[in-house]
């Protein structure tokens, strides 16, 4: 174990200039938030300034800034649901249930996710529109998930096929059902799989722009068609579109850091020495 | 495992769904993609067979698109998955403070994509951008990053590199953490060194995920629109304009028909890709 | 165990995600007096909901906004006008749309007669006409203008430049790179302006994009001399003035970087203000500068009302009140930082209020009785893709001027089918 020292001032090292390519964009819209358009361009760059609230109240008050937070928030958690349920069964089905043509509906699982989005909204939006579910949750449900699920399937398909076949086998001959295998069992082995999962397909959801444009307008409007639209005719406003845009990330670091404890190796161990 | 009726249960949902919503839309714009339907004439619909792909085949703007798409999509995903793999490695060790800083790698892909990148331009402006006031300073600048071909190339690898990282670097990790521990265990107690068990433990077993991460990204690269619009529009001249830009510029203009027709070659492409990578990554594995 | 309750909590959750989602989606829609109106994103959106209130009272009718961002806001009028699916009564239209749009817009000719017409300026009502059918009302028109440093065209004894020969020489007297002083700030991208710098420089000496018989014109001595005039603007610019868009040319005049500017009007309320703009209370406005003719580009939002639409009596009743006086009147003083809605009414725009809220609105209304319009054409937004493209490789240096010129011309005639 004496290496360990070594390693950790060894991994600090590498870790601080990443830590600080990621993070200073982010810094720097948090700062512009706080800033006037003014000082966000000032020569030389300005790192200790007067903050301003202006940008966050213009937001807050022009837009139905919660509103908009609430369609986005309902849509992102319904498609993580939605993706992680249909995503698990099906995942667990292709990992476990081979049938000679496994392989090519597998791939065709993923070419849905292989041509542009832009080819995709006009059926959507006459499909939605036929259905009736233009500017609904519902619309934005089914299209979302559809796109989250391939990626969420083939994600899962990996995880469960990691998991030891006897310990599913073992539970099967102590009565356990397929479905109680899968949940008691499967799932908390992969416990890390599923919550990379259910990770991307909020942030599928929650950054989605193009088809929210297009098939919501007014009720389902989300977040994103909000911030797009601070990129005004006349110029982009660079406060309010920073305010925004922190207030946005917000409730990604609470689901992320809510879920994060599942990444770790811990649940893995006790659920295999059970 | 023999496919038990059970099989059918767990699938079903999942791939009905799928196909219904996805392959039926994408079967309704290959079709489309042999018509002429120009949106603001709707009663002019005119058959015309494969008029719209040879006219792309045809098409200079089209093929230097494709070097492009192709550049950029190698580029990034290259960088992507090296840093993405190393930040992995990193974190899956046994280091308490390691827990914390996981999320802040996140960070990125938080930030809604339009405003990542027109805080980027920020960042990049030329005369009064952060990063050319300090590289002037130790000399090193000012640097054209949006306005000169080459650069405004590396430009939107770089900002989309910064944006997607973090989500090779969350899947390679998981898959890392899945892995038995005894394993490694076991190697140490062999003798093996770090390397040895990277490369005969953690390559083999993590194949699978990290061509996954590999395959998702790739295709979303090829597909980027959102970042390469927002920072240079697919300038200077044609320097960054890929596929997806030309497609939004037919989708803009109402040509249904050249713009599923782009759509319809970029899935070709990309699936024609795809399957010779899973092949050659895939089959050399032993069957599981 | 743990798992199992996990579980239950997950079902329910998705029980509550769904009926909720399910509940939402009543329609808000009351019978009748509702209108739906496809709207810019923005400001634009913000100056019209501020006086939406007293519309709906004064009317009762309720007017539903659908608000999208400039990039997309025509793809979407456009998906939903030609796919019939009748989600707007009226729409907010920039004029070059209106030409495509047309024959899915409600003709106004007999309904605008109700309008007292010699208010509004004559080129803003043009701007909703096409092939002498009236399809929309005008709202907010907006002009190319020349933006210029009073401060320091004073400080040389400079008066700003009324042709284009004095715009280059002024532009070189400025400009001074070793202070970060430039003379002139445009763009020379492959963004629009781009295109629209280059055109407005092609007409002022005479040049046509497409002329009377329907082929492309540019590749003329017009067109040659005003290239060459504007390629030579181009050694007065900032530097990476090859990545400008509408906002850097603004960044470079509210940063002190540039000395005169050629902008539209909708980008002079960003100039003048004190949290964007270091030079906010010393800027000039002026027609933009002649050579054989005095071309400024005109480019006004209107109002038009869709075919299909069942309500058409409260559509215009709505279009009677976004381009009158009232409204007007209030836009142009609305406190927004980022633009203005410029009334299309001699009214308004000679109003003292108006005035002092606009610096710039008697360069304005001079600039909008003597524009210029972009042909009106239903292919016009094809050919003006094809001149941005090539424009943008002209100024990154792709292509020489002869074969720009050539190549915008071939490609407006294989649009226009010649």
């Amino acid at each position: 174990m004496k290496p360990t020292r070594l390693r950790a001032i060894l991994t600090c090292l590498a870790l601080v200039p990443v830590l600080l390519w990621t993070l200073f964009p982010i810094y720097w819209i948090t700062t512009a938030s706080f800033k006037t358009e003014l000082t966000l361009y000032a020569k030389p760059p300005q790192w200790l300034f007067t903050p301003i609230l202006d940008n966050y109240t213009r937001v807050l008050t022009n837009i139905p800034f919660v509103q908009y937070l609430k369609n986005s928030l309902i849509i992102a958690i319904g498609t993580t649901l939605g993706s992680l349920v249909l995503g698990t069964l099906a995942g667990y089905g292709f990992a476990r249930f081979r049938f000679r043509a496994s392989e090519a509906v597998r791939f065709l699982v993923l070419v849905t996710r292989m041509a542009p989005r832009m080819v995709l909204v006009v059926p959507y939006y006459l499909m939605m529109q036929r259905l009736g579910l233009l500017d609904t949750y519902t619309g934005l449900l089914v299209a979302y998930i559809s796109f989250a699920l391939p990626f969420s399937i083939w994600l899962l398909i990996g995880f469960f096929v990691d998991v030891p076949l006897d310990v599913e086998e073992a539970a099967m001959i102590d009565g356990c059902s397929r479905l109680g295998v899968l949940l008691r069992i499967v799932i908390p082995i992969a416990a890390p799989g599923l919550v990379v999962a259910a990770i991307f397909a909020f942030l599928v959801s929650w950054n989605e722009f193009l088809f929210a444009l297009i098939l919501s307008g007014v009720e389902a409007k989300t977040l994103p068609v909000v911030i797009a639209g601070l990129n005004t005719d006349a110029g982009p406003l660079y406060g309010e579109m920073s305010a925004a845009a922190v207030m946005v990330m917000l409730p990604n670091i609470v689901m992320t850091l809510a879920l994060q404890r599942y990444l770790v190796r811990g649940l893995t161990l006790g659920a295999v020495k059970g | 495992m023999a496919a038990g009726r059970a099989g059918r249960w767990f699938l079903l949902p999942g791939l009905v769904f799928l196909f219904a919503i996805d392959l039926i839309p994408l079967a309704y714009s290959a079709w489309v993609s042999f018509y002429n339907w120009w949106l603001i004439r709707p009663r002019d619909v005119r058959f015309v067979g494969l008029a719209n792909y040879t006219r792309m085949a045809d098409d200079p703007e089209f093929t230097r698109a494709v070097v492009v798409t192709t550049l950029f999509t190698v580029g990034a995903v290259l960088l992507e998955f090296l840093v993405g793999l190393l930040l992995a490695l990193l974190f899956a060790q046994p280091l308490k403070f390691l827990g914390p800083i996981r999320v802040l790698l996140l960070l990125p892909l938080f930030v809604v994509p339009v405003v990542g990148a027109t805080m980027w331009r920020v960042i990049f402006h030329p005369e009064v951008g952060v990063l050319n006031h300090y590289l002037a300073a130790i000399g090193l600048g000012p640097l054209p990053w949006l306005s000169e071909p080459r650069l405004a190339l590396v430009s939107i690898t770089l900002v989309d590199a910064w944006r997607t990282i973090p989500f090779m670097f969350l899947v390679i990790y998981a898959g890392l953490e899945v892995l038995p521990a005894e394993l490694f265990e076991a190697a140490a107690v062999d003798g093996a060194s770090a390397w040895q068990s990277f490369r005969h433990i953690t390559v083999p077993l993590l194949t699978y995920i990290m061509l996954l991460a590999v395959l998702i990204r790739g295709m979303d690269a090829f597909r980027e629109f959102d970042i390469i619009f927002v920072l240079t529009g697919g300038g200077p001249g044609t320097a960054t304009q890929t596929i997806q830009i030309l497609n939004y510029r037919a989708f803009g203009l109402g040509h249904m028909g050249e713009a599923n027709a782009i759509g319809i070659v970029t899935l070709i492409i990309v699936a024609v890709l795809c399957f010779v990578l899973m092949r050659a990554v895939l089959r050399p594995q032993a069957a599981r | 165990m743990r798992i199992r309750s996990s579980f239950g909590y997950v079902v329910v959750a998705l029980l509550v995600v769904l009926s909720v989602a399910f509940s939402a989606d009543e329609p808000v829609m009351a019978q009748g007096k509702t209108i739906t109106l496809s709207m810019l994103a923005g400001y634009k959106e913000d100056v019209l909901r501020a006086s939406l209130p007293d519309f709906e009272k004064k009317t009762g009718i309720k007017v539903v906004v659908d608000a999208a961002p400039f990039g997309d806001l025509y793809k979407k009028q456009l998906l939903s006008l030609s796919t019939g699916a009748g989600r707007y009564d009226v729409v907010f239209v920039d004029e070059p749309w209106i030409p495509p749009l047309s024959e899915f817009l409600l003709p106004l000719n007999e309904r605008m007669k109700t309008l007292d017409l010699p208010d509004f300026i004559p080129t803003t009502v043009a701007a909703g006409a096409f092939n002498g059918t009236q399809y929309a009302v005008p709202v907010d028109p907006n002009v190319q203008l020349l933006v210029y440093r009073k401060d320091l065209f004073e400080a040389k004894g400079l008066k700003p430049p009324a042709t284009w020969d004095e715009l280059i020489a002024d532009a070189k007297a400025f400009h001074d790179p070793s202070k970060q002083q430039y003379g002139i700030a445009v763009t020379a991208s492959s963004d629009i302006q781009t295109a629209l710098y280059m055109l407005l420089a092609i007409w002022s000496y005479g040049g046509e994009l497409v002329d009377v018989n329907g082929r492309g014109a540019l590749n003329s001595a017009a067109g040659k001399k005003g290239g060459e005039m504007f390629l030579e603007l181009l050694k007065y610019t900032p530097p990476n003035v090859k990545s400008y868009n509408f906002a850097d040319v603004n960044k470079a005049i509210q940063l002190g970087q540039a000395a005169m500017a050629i902008q539209w009007a909708s980008g002079a309320r960003p100039m003048e203000d004190k949290t964007r703009s270091s030079v906010a209370g010393k800027l000039g406005y002026a027609q933009v500068p002649k050579a054989v003719r005095q071309t400024p580009m005109r480019g006004v939002w209107t109002l038009a009302i869709a075919k299909n639409s069942t309500n058409q009596d409260a559509a215009w009743q709505f279009a009677t009140w976004l381009s009158g006086k009232d409204f007007g009147t209030a836009a142009v003083k609305y406190p927004s930082a980022t633009s203005a809605i410029h009334s299309p009414r001699y009214s308004v725009l000679k109003d003292t209020g108006t005035k002092a809220a606009l610096p710039y609105a008697d360069a304005l209304l001079d600039s909008l009785q003597i524009t210029k319009e972009r042909p009106r054409l239903r292919e016009y937004a094809d050919i003006q893709e094809n001149l941005r493209v090539t424009a943008g490789k002209l100024t990154a240096g792709e292509l020489t001027l002869e074969a720009a010129l050539k190549e915008i011309d071939a490609g407006t005639n294989r649009i226009l089918g010649k």
